[in-house]
């Protein structure tokens, strides 16, 4: 055990790693030219670009002296008042034509990072939750004393595991999403739930086999039928040991669902593409996307650690 | 069940899948009442004979009648048979995520369809019976050995069994806590309950038995009441065990 001074030279080593790795990377992007623009990225979480309000016919702007907005027809008598603007672009007695823009409207919004950020927690949620019950389903394919249940898991969990994600995705929104005319939205979470599926029938499994043969003897010995010895005994038991690897299972599965982007899907790697080449500033948005996705797994894990203590009671 | 026979096994053998033979040809006779005590080296098949009894080892030839269920036979109904046959364990296999209360009364609330509060009652009942009534609440990580294992002979109570068979049942337990499970076997034996006890405590075997039934090798080699048991053994075998337990 060191001691708590050397303890905190040694995390003070680590920090200091960590900071030279990031000179070194600073240092390495200057001599490439790179020029960093953060200023440029919070546009992207937060959009305060609004609409724009355009002429509805060819006229001459009118700004009053209280600040009103208005236009008049270049040929007849027509007018327009134009309301709800937050700023004028044009100057009064400009002659404007139909279709140009003439005001903008004030609007905060998620801008297209955050947008993304959301469909990726919405694909992700989803898809955890049919992939738990697929998998709970499986796992106890898996042990069961039915053979045909037995195989038919195993057959499922070896092909899904022997297969990359990517290539799943591609026959479910190729094949699969077409002849049953799934969405693109659907297509992601059917193939992320299968994928992950898979993993936690193996997860289910191997913590129904972790709990000691001596608690089914036990069950069986008081008259409990199979489905109560596996409801009331055994699947609690199993649930606390399979929390932490379910966790990391779940963590990989936001980070898996980046691969949706191949797709027509604009998830959070979807959007750090399209705002790169709108910004030219691929570091910036690259860290910031990979921050984003390190807070949705660092918030899953934190809550796993909650539920993990909740359990610790019973020892 | 003709005069009081509660387990009736002619000639049972158990060939477990890996091929080794755990019981050759084992016959034995058990009334209501009476306490059996089973003694032998460890490997002579004891665990497997008691198992037999309650279906959790199913055997490979011979006959046994348990409670009237004829269990040789494929339609054996086991579970129906269990409500009738409580079983003690060696290593306790306390339900660790329940608490004391919810062990005793979760297969009487789901097997005997009691209402949760007749559950509790029994439960309580029988938890001042062994001497625990204040650890209703408590999980069984936080009782003793031999607290842990009062709560699964009373647990074993709750279903109100006609017999019950305890696996050397004071083998896991530190020295000084046998005594306080004895004692409440002691106790269920004084009172009548039939019981087939697997031990190496010959005291007990000695003070309570009615019969004490002697294994080597997969085979019963003798059975007697327990003062020509231990006074005059009869089998060589017998007496070279009791020479190295005694
Ligand atoms: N599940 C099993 N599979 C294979 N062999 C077993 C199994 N259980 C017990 N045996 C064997 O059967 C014999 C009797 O075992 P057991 O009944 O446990 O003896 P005891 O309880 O007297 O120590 C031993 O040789 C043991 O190795
Ligand atoms: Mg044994």
């Amino acid at each position: 055990m060191p001691t708590p001074l050397s303890r905190w030279l040694w995390h003070g080593f680590a920090v200091a790693l960590l900071a030279a790795l990031g000179i070194g990377l600073y240092v390495a992007s200057k001599r490439i030219d790179y020029t960093w623009r953060w200023e440029r990225i919070p546009q992207y979480l937060i959009s305060t670009e609004g609409e724009d309000q355009t002429a509805p016919f060819d006229g001459f702007v009118v700004v009053s002296d209280d600040g009103k907005l208005s236009m008049t027809a270049l040929r007849g008598s027509e007018t327009h008042q134009f309301t709800g603007f937050s700023a004028i672009v044009a100057g009064n007695g400009d002659l404007v034509f139909e279709g140009d823009v003439i005001a903008k409207t004030d609007a905060i919004g998620p801008g297209p990072l955050l947008v993304g950020l959301w469909l990726t927690l919405k694909i992700s949620a989803l898809s955890l939750v049919f992939a738990l019950l697929l998998g709970l389903v499986v796992g106890l394919g898996r042990v069961s004393k039915n053979p045909a249940a037995r195989d038919l898991s195993a057959f499922y969990v070896e092909v899904i595991r022997g297969t990359p994600l990517l290539v799943q995705i591609f026959i479910v929104y190729f094949f699969i999403g077409t002849v049953l005319q799934l969405s693109a939205f659907a297509a992601g979470v059917v193939a992320l739930a299968v994928f992950t599926g898979a993993y936690v029938a193996e997860i289910v499994r191997a913590g129904i086999e972790a709990v000691p043969k001596g608690q089914t003897e036990a069950a069986q010995s008081v008259g409990l039928s199979g489905f109560q010895i596996m409801r009331y005994v055994i699947l609690p038991q199993a649930t606390r040991r399979v929390l932490p690897p379910l966790a990391g299972q779940s963590i990989n599965l936001i980070k898996d669902s980046s691969l949706v982007s191949v797709m027509a899907l604009t998830d959070l790697t979807k959007a750090g593409r399209e705002v790169v080449s709108s910004t030219f500033s691929p570091f910036e948005v690259w860290f910031v996307v990979a921050l984003m996705y390190l807070l949705l797994t660092g918030v899953l894990s934190v809550a796993v650690r909650r539920l993990e203590k909740s359990y610790a009671v019973q020892g | 069940m003709n005069d009081g026979v509660l387990i009736e096994a002619r000639g049972i053998e158990k060939r477990y899948p890996n091929g080794v033979l755990g019981l050759k040809r084992a016959s034995l006779s058990v009334k209501a009442g009476e306490v059996v005590v089973i003694v032998g080296p460890s490997g002579s098949g004891k665990s497997t004979l008691l198992r037999t009894f309650n279906g959790l080892e199913a055997i490979t030839g011979g006959e046994i009648v348990v409670d009237g269920h004829v269990l040789h036979q494929r339609s054996a109904d086991l579970r129906s048979l269990r409500q009738r046959v409580g079983m003690v364990f060696q290593q306790f296999n306390l339900f660790p995520h329940l608490t004391v209360l919810e062990n005793l009364s979760l297969a009487p609330i789901k097997v005997l369809k009691l209402t949760a509060a007749a559950a509790e009652e029994r439960a309580r009942a029988l938890l001042k019976k062994v001497g625990l009534s204040e650890k209703h609440d408590c999980y069984p990580a936080q009782l003793s050995g031999g607290q842990q294992q009062r709560v699964a002979i009373a647990r074993a109570l709750a279903m109100q069994p006609a017999v019950i068979l305890f696996d050397e049942p004071t083998s896991a337990l530190d020295p000084e806590m046998v005594g306080e499970v004895l004692e409440v076997m002691k106790q269920l034996a004084v009172e009548g309950m039939t019981m087939c006890v697997v031990t190496h405590e010959m005291g007990f075997a000695r003070a309570v038995a009615d019969r004490v039934i002697f294994m080597d090798a997969g085979e019963i080699l003798c059975e007697d009441a327990p003062e020509a048991f231990f006074g005059a053994p009869k089998h060589e075998r017998l007496q070279t065990f009791l020479r190295q337990v005694l």
